[in-house]
């Protein structure tokens, strides 16, 4: 006798994989979902979620400036949960569109590191010799340098050779250029190692002696099998990109005031720390924090998930 | 005895540290030169006034003081100045100061290449009569021609010339642009541009000394929180200028004050006049609505000044209807109003103008020269946009923007103009007159803007000795540029200074911070 039991759901499956549970074991990996969740939502929909457009100029009356949180403003009257800034920008809707340079700039720069450091690890370990030593060394030479500094240096001879009146617009390229260039060597390196590994195994040479190319085997064969520490990587990679992208912009070479990203919203708030007005600085920062402390956080309970050792 | 020795040696470096002290001070601006020819902007001369000296100088009070030059009388019926020169003065290389350094300096400062030709204008030549006299000649009478160039600073002809810097160079720099020999007070002792510059008393100077100072570094912080921590740490003694925000908080500190005061600096608005094209913004290439006298005014009357002074300016500053303060000489009280807060107004005459939908330009800004410089510019972009005017702004520090106004690379931008002379011929030579290189007229006048009536008048007012008379044209020379909406003043910028309590100095309304006034105690 046979039982018919109904084909389980795409999602029940999921939620009984080892995977969704390790993750409902876990409150430090919801609690760290959940907020990234709801910035990332938030800052994707702003438009919905902000009280105003803070980018148009017509939307702001200078007259608003410096309103504390909460408190009507002098000349105005008029309210704002998180204060404004000296152009009186409400500093929560700044927050919502500033994150989303921040996030954009941070899942833009990680693929282009990604793309990058995963191809070149994956020829790296599949063909040896000398295109891997040449590859390897100059991912050595590049880890010697910090990667801020990288960054900085990309960007300065990007920003070189754009011209002047497209600069503004072009600045956030250029940062997604700068950080994603500086962070592909992780990739490179970890692919290496488990393309190493894969190299040899069975199906592999199967694949080798069916007649299939070098560049086949790579992508379809060995590539899904080193997805894994890819993934960890990716997700450890995003925090620090948001926070490279913070730091340039914080220094004045990342994104332009026209185009604030969350570290830009500090460095204008650290204007104004001496003289009271906490709030343009303190939002931002603690949205910044929350931001990469829950990135990150995801990061590392994704590592313990996926690594078969530690289960 | 041995012990007593050891002690009075102890008290005697005591006493004389009391006496003599190394200064420290910043400012948000690193003078891009040390050479006094080279760049005509306050924070170059205000810096090289402590090394360099011209034939006169200005006093705490402002007032014309003999300086290199000992006394001066008119030469005939306005003919031009006799100088009579003080001797026995040196150089900081110890050469001799005499004439011919001074027809040397003359030739320097007023050649192409310098940025203080316009100080000239009025001068048709100079004479050396003996090593002590000498004649500057005047094409026409000039009774404020001494009081006029109390920043020309004199330099060493022999030195200049060894060290190939007979003409100043202002895009690659020469020997001057690094190295000093002047006659001034205190001697540049080392010069990293951009990091530090340390000045050291010249023991040689003709003057007393009034200072108690050994040696005196000068660092430029860009960042104006990162300053004022300096301040606060005791990192300097001096910062110049405190941001508005953080000068309650300076002055409530044990330990550290702020001294204010009223510069004589009007912050405006100015136009691409003559440009036929806009050069930025959507609408690059298409004729430039800054033509328009309409669009002009629209402009005046879009911005709300009170608001920036209110906020921004935290109610330090004051508004302004023309290009110098009510405190200068030749101010237009006939002229005093300046165009109302007006959106409807300013929308009204933009669509009479034919731009009812409005046009997007490009505006230029410093974001390290005035006080809160970039953040004036966003708010005027706000304003703006509120009357349909779309401005895209791009603000870049002090070192990049002038070569950018020189090279006509805006369509509106932000200008600070302080007159050296305190007097309201200064800014319509600099500013309003016609652009003309050969007379030396309008070299600041990026915009190009022209009108006859004003290029006749100027050298009216300059040669008018009935002061009624002369103010009757300068009336006439405001009602000009106002009606013709030529600028658009906004406001007199405060002087926000922070010191240490310890610290003894003079604060003048032209922003130059003199060293040799400073006395730590």
């Amino acid at each position: 006798m046979t039982t018919v039991t109904k084909p389980k759901s795409r999602f029940a499956r999921f939620w009984d994989s080892d995977f969704a549970y390790n993750f409902r074991r876990s409150p430090v990996a919801m609690v760290s979902f959940a907020i990234v969740a709801i910035l990332v939502i938030s800052s994707m929909f702003a438009p919905l979620f902000a009280t105003m457009n803070p980018f148009n100029p017509a939307n702001l009356d200078l007259l608003n400036g410096f309103t504390p949180p909460g408190t009507p403003n002098d000349f105005t009257g008029e309210r704002f949960l998180m204060g404004t800034d000296d152009q009186g920008r409400d500093v929560y809707s700044t927050i919502l569109y500033g994150m989303r340079v921040s996030l954009f700039v941070g899942f833009a720069a990680v693929m282009l590191g990604m793309v990058i450091g995963v191809t070149m690890g994956l020829i790296s370990g599949y063909f040896g010799g000398w295109t891997d030593t040449i590859i390897m060394r100059v991912a050595d030479v590049q880890l010697t340098f910090p990667s801020i500094l990288v960054a900085m240096l990309i960007f300065g001879v990007a920003k070189g050779f754009t011209p002047v009146e497209y600069r503004d617009q072009l600045a956030i390229w250029v940062l997604i250029l700068a950080i994603g260039l500086s962070d592909w060597v992780q990739f490179a390196r970890v692919v290496r190692g488990a393309t190493l590994v894969e190299r040899n195994k069975e199906y592999v040479q199967a694949a080798r002696l069916m007649g299939r190319g070098a560049f086949p085997i790579l992508f379809r064969h060995i590539l899904p099998n080193v997805l894994s520490p890819v993934l960890v990587i990716a997700t450890i990679s995003l925090a620090l990109a948001i926070i490279a992208e913070a730091t340039l912009s914080f220094l004045g070479v990342g994104a332009p005031s026209t185009q604030p990203s969350l570290g830009t919203l500090i460095r204008i708030g650290q204007g104004y720390l001496f003289s009271g007005e906490w709030w343009i600085l303190f939002f931002p920062s603690v949205t910044l924090l929350a931001l990469a402390l829950s990135v990150n956080m995801l990061g590392d309970w994704l590592r313990d998930a996926l690594n078969p050792k530690l289960r | 005895m041995f012990r007593f020795a050891a002690i009075s040696a102890l008290a005697l470096t005591v006493a004389s540290s009391a006496y003599a002290e190394s200064f420290r001070w910043a400012g948000t601006t690193d003078p891009q030169t040390m050479d006094p020819h080279a760049v005509n902007s306050a924070p170059v001369l205000g810096f090289l006034n402590n090394v360099y000296e011209g034939l006169v100088r200005r006093g705490k009070d402002m007032a014309v003081q003999p300086a290199l030059a000992t006394a001066w009388e008119p030469i005939g019926e306005g003919e031009g100045w006799r100088f009579t020169l003080r001797q026995g003065v040196k150089f900081h290389d110890g050469s001799d100061f005499t004439a011919e350094d001074v027809l040397f300096s003359y030739e320097r400062a007023s050649s192409e290449a310098s940025d203080t030709r316009s100080w000239f204008a009025p001068v048709s030549g100079v004479n050396v009569v003996d090593d002590y006299t000498v004649d500057i000649l005047t094409s026409a009478p000039n009774p404020l021609f001494p009081s006029s160039i109390a920043n020309w600073m004199i330099m060493d002809k022999g030195w200049t010339e060894a060290n190939n810097a007979a003409r100043p160079d202002k895009e690659n720099g020469n020997y001057a642009t690094l190295n000093v020999n002047g006659t001034g007070a205190f001697m540049l002792k080392d010069r990293q541009p951009g990091l530090t510059t340390t000045l050291a008393p010249f023991a040689g100077w003709w003057d007393e000394a009034e200072h108690n100072i050994t040696e005196a570094t000068f660092t430029p912080i860009d960042n104006p929180a990162t300053s004022v921590a300096a301040l606060l740490s005791g990192d300097v003694d001096m910062i110049n200028p405190v941001p508005i925000q953080d000068a309650a908080r300076v002055d409530e500190r044990d330990g550290t004050k702020v001294i204010r005061g009223v510069e004589a600096r009007v912050i405006m608005l100015g136009f691409g006049h003559e440009a036929d094209t806009l050069k930025y913004g959507a609408m690059a290439g298409k004729p430039n609505p800054f033509q328009d006298v309409r669009v002009r005014e629209a402009v005046a009357k879009a911005i709300n000044v009170d608001a920036i002074l209110k906020t921004i300016m935290r109610g330090s500053a004051e508004s302004v209807s023309q290009l110098v303060t009510p405190a200068m000489s030749g101010y237009s009280d006939a002229n005093a109003d300046r165009p109302a807060y007006d959106v409807e107004g300013a929308k009204a005459l933009l669509a009479e103008a034919g731009y009812a939908d409005g046009f997007s330009f490009g505006l230029k800004c410093p974001n390290n020269r005035y006080l809160n410089d970039e953040a004036v510019c966003q708010a005027v972009t706000g304003m703006l946009a509120r009357v349909g005017i779309t401005a895209e702004l791009e603000a870049m520090p002090v070192q990049n923007y002038w070569p950018e106004l020189r090279a006509d690379n805006f369509d509106m931008y932000l200008l600070g103009w302080s007159p050296g002379t305190f007097d309201h011929e200064h800014p319509v030579r600099f500013l309003v007159s016609t652009p003309n290189a050969e007379k030396k007229l309008g070299s600041w006048n990026f915009g190009g803007f022209s009108d006859a009536r004003v290029d006749e008048l100027l050298p009216m007012i300059q040669s008018e000795i009935d002061a009624e008379k002369r103010q009757g044209m300068v009336d006439e020379v405001t009602a000009i540029y106002q009606n013709a909406h030529a600028y658009v003043p906004m406001y007199v910028q405060p002087l926000v200074w922070g010191t240490r309590d310890n610290i003894a100095l003079t604060q003048r309304p032209d922003n130059f911070f003199i060293l040799r006034w400073v006395t730590v105690n």
